[in-house]
């Protein structure tokens, strides 16, 4: 038998050093600008049961999620997302608690990806939940954060905005069969212009349908609105469009018009969003880094009626991108003191070690036999000074307990 | 910054399409005498050709190291994957189709039948949608030898014209869905790189729309 004790699962790695310093850096980056916002950070298990992501609209695939079952024989899931368990804290632990609440994460998701694609199974997401307000307020407060993060990640970064109620509306008014839908859907999504044409050609022609055909093209700047305001006469819609373009003045006086674009045909994987949708993207990366939006009914299928609105941060992404692909050279921290002592010494070099590094210093104990062994070793590791410690404590006041 | 870069499928895909682009006026000398070179420059230097067997350019698409992508929507059904489908470029016209051995009716009988199919997931699809439970057997080569060697009831496979069906006794029982040459994009460089893609995807489209006429 294989025994598969040398490899990690496919789509988990080991992260190695510099790496490492970089991943650290950046969550502690955006712990900051997140804290620095009145974000409070929570943490919830890896582990949850099945029942916490079977949603309503079943946006977690079953054949995705890692499944494995408790000592009761009940069906567990290594979390797949971080915004349905935030929704289960608010529902129970946080029930009480004032609104708004500023929740912040920084904890790893899993998904089963297909095999041999080169992605992660194993994520690491940070991100905010905003829990309490429809306001648009705090739509704005979160796409800001939004903006930040990713502008301290790439001053050339792109932010994209839509609405999931545009799409959503629009669905509501065509009289088709749910499996027709689902598959306009899967269409838009993937902006599938001549097969989605097929498809509503099949339909009876109505203003929807020429609707639904022109909104996976609308995409890109402000030219964007004008071109979709002459679209439809229904007035949910204009409304939805109109909110849209004011959010779109908004974010782009503070984050700059070269970055902000707008994509009315915007969809998420993850189908539990209800106004306002936002995905960022760097260059030098084939997804998005970024992404999130509104979802006002979710936390309300935990029995707890409360609006919401958060993003997620792909922190693996982030790393790729600032790291260019390339592991950054292995710049590992080279000490400043090699500490060496002799035998009936030690303890008399750990205490040294302890006062230097008060001082601010970087010290290593030295593990070789002799002093010129010592020295040798500080040469090849670039260590500027040794300190050899010969003579202990204990022996000079012995010594001195002599002389008196 | 670097040019667009369009992965092509290796062979007729290719073909055609490098027809398309000198159709659109873009220079292709490079890729006609390409020798041994796998990544060619096209037109004036702002857009490069990567030359991919078909599964690739799929995966090359979805990671973003190239923008757009030339492949059959045969690949595409089978590998699935992330990514835009923007345009059905008309050529490299094909069908899938069900072909068992001339003269039987694949549906009768009550036994569980097999598939042999160098296409197992749009195999799987097909009969899922018919609510049927079917083994799959995944061969590489000539599928037509899988019914012939009776290993399988009938096979999945690309079907254009039908000569060699025909020429091994099989024919077709049923058509699965029709295939072309589709362009996909990166769903992040379509959003990053707007302006140029689209301006190369509405001369496309503007050629078809002209051709149709």
């Amino acid at each position: 038998m294989n025994k598969f004790d040398r490899i990690t699962p496919e789509g988990t790695r080991d992260a190695l050093f510099a790496e490492c310093t970089l991943r650290r850096q950046i969550e502690n980056r955006l712990h900051g600008l997140f804290t620095a916002r009145g974000y409070s950070e929570i943490i919830t298990p890896t582990l949850e049961f099945y029942d916490v992501f079977n949603r309503d609209a079943q946006p977690f695939q079953q054949e995705k999620m890692y499944k494995l079952t408790d000592a009761k024989g009940r069906l567990m899931v290594l979390r797949p997302d971080n915004t349905v368990p935030i929704a289960r804290v608010c529902a129970t632990r946080l029930r009480d608690a004032k609104l708004p609440l500023r929740l912040c994460y920084n904890q790893t998701i899993y998904m089963v990806s297909p095999s041999l694609k080169g992605r992660d199974d194993e994520i690491s997401q940070s991100g905010i939940e905003l829990i309490g307000s429809d306001s648009r307020m705090a739509d704005i407060e979160v796409i800001a954060a939004a903006v930040d993060v990713l502008r301290s990640c790439d001053p050339e970064y792109k932010l994209e905005l839509g609405n999931a109620a545009l799409f959503r509306t629009l669905i509501g008014q065509l009289s088709a069969s749910e499996t027709v839908k689902d598959e306009i859907r899967e269409l838009m999504e993937s902006k599938n212009y001549p097969a989605l044409n097929d498809l509503l050609d099949t339909l009876e022609q109505n203003e929807t349908v020429s609707v639904l055909r022109r909104l996976p093209r609308l995409f890109g700047g402000e030219e964007v609105f004008e071109k979709a305001a002459s679209l439809c006469s229904c007035e949910t819609v204009a409304a939805i469009l109109s909110d849209l373009h004011d959010l779109w003045k908004a974010v782009t006086q503070f984050a700059g018009k070269e970055h902000v674009t707008v994509d009315l045909g915007m969809m998420h994987r993850t189908d539990y969003y209800t106004g306002m949708i936002l995905r960022g993207y760097l260059s030098g990366y084939g997804e998005e880094v970024l992404s999130g939006g509104r979802y006002d009914s979710l936390i309300s299928e935990f029995d707890y009626n409360v609006p919401a609105t958060g993003f997620g941060v792909n922190i693996d992404a982030v790393v790729k991108v600032l790291s260019k692909g390339d592991t950054p050279a292995a710049e590992l921290p080279v000490s400043n003191v090699l500490i060496w002592a002799a035998k009936g010494c030690e303890a008399d070099a750990v205490s040294a070690a302890e006062s230097l590094r008060a001082k601010g210093l970087i010290v290593e104990h030295s593990l070789s036999e002799t002093q010129a062994e010592a020295h040798a070793y500080a040469a090849a590791h670039g260590i500027e000074s040794v300190l050899p410690i010969t003579v202990s404590k204990a022996q000079i006041q012995a010594e001195a307990g002599k002389d008196a | 910054m670097r040019p667009i870069r369009i992965a092509l499928t290796k062979g007729r895909l290719e073909k055609d399409t490098v027809g398309l682009f000198e159709e659109l006026g873009l220079d292709c000398t490079a890729v006609r005498e390409k020798g041994r070179k796998l990544i060619l420059p096209v037109g004036d230097g702002s857009i490069e050709v990567v030359l991919a067997k078909a599964n690739d350019v799929i995966t090359y698409v979805e990671h973003g190291v190239c923008d757009l992508g030339v492949v059959g929507k045969d690949t595409i059904l089978e590998m699935q994957g992330k990514f835009y489908e923007l345009l059905d470029l008309g050529f490299g016209r094909c069908k899938f189709a069900l072909a068992v051995k001339k003269g039987t009716n694949f549906y009768s009988g009550y036994g569980v039948k097999t598939i042999a199919s160098k296409y197992p997931n749009v195999t799987r699809r097909f009969f899922e949608a018919k609510g049927m439970d079917v083994d799959i057997v995944k061969i590489e080569g000539s599928v037509e030898l899988a019914p012939l060697l009776e290993l399988s009831d009938g096979i999945v496979d690309i079907v254009e014209t039908g000569t060699t069906l025909k020429e091994n006794g099989l024919e077709v029982f049923e058509d699965v869905c029709s295939i072309s040459a589709r362009l996909i994009a990166n769903t992040v460089s379509m959003k990053l790189r707007q302006t140029e893609l689209e301006a190369l995807i509405s001369k496309i489209e503007v050629y078809f729309a002209e051709k149709a006429q």
